[in-house]
């Protein structure tokens, strides 16, 4: 009954999940005329992308003193 | 007789077509009511239960069947739902709205300056800093206020200002709440600074920023300083109609609609001087809105 993933599974998906969103929370500030209208608290958005950025860089730093 | 029954005919007909066009008009409301509800009935309260409930049964069976792919489908899931209920927006409110509400306090005043039958101009007076110590008998300097003059000249004296009284006598005009001070409070909590801490320069390059990228007040807004004077161009500002209503509001000239308002009030905090709308601009298609300020030396 352990949790599947290991420590570099969850680094994977936090280096995935965070250019999705960084991606997607650029492409949203840009304000195009379509984006632009996009219902959305982009500054929330952005926010969660730079904390899974900050996430990923903390598993890196992790693996780089304490290899997994 | 035939022709008053002629005109009957005709008035039942009427009638007729009116009930007819009555009852489609009824059943057109109740389809938009219906299409309302649907357009409302799907909140993103409701996609966040969609996406947690079977994040959260994935990542059950993954740690009780040790399989990485489940985890990773229920780390993804719950990962989205609890992102769609972060960010959903707090209110999102019509445009078009802006104008209907801000419409009745230009009127107002419109209905003031005629019944006072004042002919001057309004200038934006610069409130005293929020840290300064004032005694309570001069804490209506810190509100920022528009005195409008009943003709062109003369200045309303500190203590009259300090008075908090809305007809001055010496001179003679009226001293109200600017139409965009709620406005210039959000614009400066999002600047995240007071504009009476801002340079001139720096005021002219962080609002249209804050108006046009954290607002969405205006498509487009440019800020030049020119010798004394400083200009202002919005395209397609949310407050528009006001400048092309039936009404044909004359206080939105020399007040400024909102945001011009809340404009000229920045300036006022961050120079220190009055403010005054020269003039302003309507493009013919009335998107693009030009105004002009004059900065005017010495204090009230």
């Amino acid at each position: 009954m352990n949790f599947p993933l290991s420590m570099s599974d969850i680094s994977l998906w936090l280096a995935v999940m965070a250019i999705i969103l960084l991606i997607t929370s650029e492409m949203l500030s840009s304000a195009t005329s379509y984006s632009g209208h996009v219902v959305i608290d982009k500054k929330r958005l952005r926010l969660v992308a730079i904390a899974l950025g900050l996430g990923f860089i903390a598993t890196v730093i992790i693996r780089i003193f304490q290899p997994f | 007789m035939s022709r008053e029954k002629e005109d009957k005919t005709s008035e039942l007909t009427t009638t007729q077509y009116l009930i007819e066009t009555i009852k489609q008009l009824q059943v057109e409301n109740e389809n938009l009511k219906l299409e309302m509800k649907k357009l409302k009935g799907t909140p993103s309260g409701k996609i966040v239960l969609v996406f947690i409930i079977p994040g959260a049964l994935a990542l059950t069976f993954s740690i009780i069947n040790n399989s990485t792919i489940l985890a990773f489908i229920g780390l993804s899931l719950t990962f989205w739902g609890v992102l769609f209920f972060f960010v959903r927006p707090i209110r999102y409110v019509q445009s078009s709205l802006l104008d209907s509400t801000a419409l009745a306090t230009y009127t107002t005043i419109d209905r003031i300056v005629k019944d006072l039958k004042f002919k001057g101009k309004s200038y934006y007076i610069p409130p005293y800093p929020k840290e300064v110590y004032l005694p309570d008998y001069l804490k209506g300097l810190k509100d920022p206020v528009v005195f409008v003059s009943a003709d062109t000249g003369g200045m309303p004296s500190l203590e009259e200002l300090a008075k908090s009284k809305f007809l001055l006598e010496n001179p003679n005009g009226i001293c109200i709440a600017p139409p965009g001070l709620g406005l210039l409070l959000h614009l400066e909590k999002e600047m995240g600074k007071d504009a009476a801490k801002l340079q001139l320069t720096e005021l002219c390059e962080s609002l249209p920023l804050v108006v046009v990228e954290s607002l969405q007040l205006a498509k487009e807004m440019e800020m030049k300083i020119e010798n004394n004077q400083i200009y202002l161009r919005m395209l397609d500002p949310a407050y528009k109609n006001l400048y092309g209503t039936e009404e044909r509001l004359k206080s939105v000239h020399f007040l400024g609609c909102p945001i011009a308002s809340a404009v000229a009030c920045a300036l006022a905090k961050a120079t220190g001087k009055m403010v005054l709308i020269q003039k302003d601009n309507v493009s013919p298609d009335g998107q693009t809105i030009e105004v002009w300020y004059r900065l005017i030396e010495g204090e009230a």
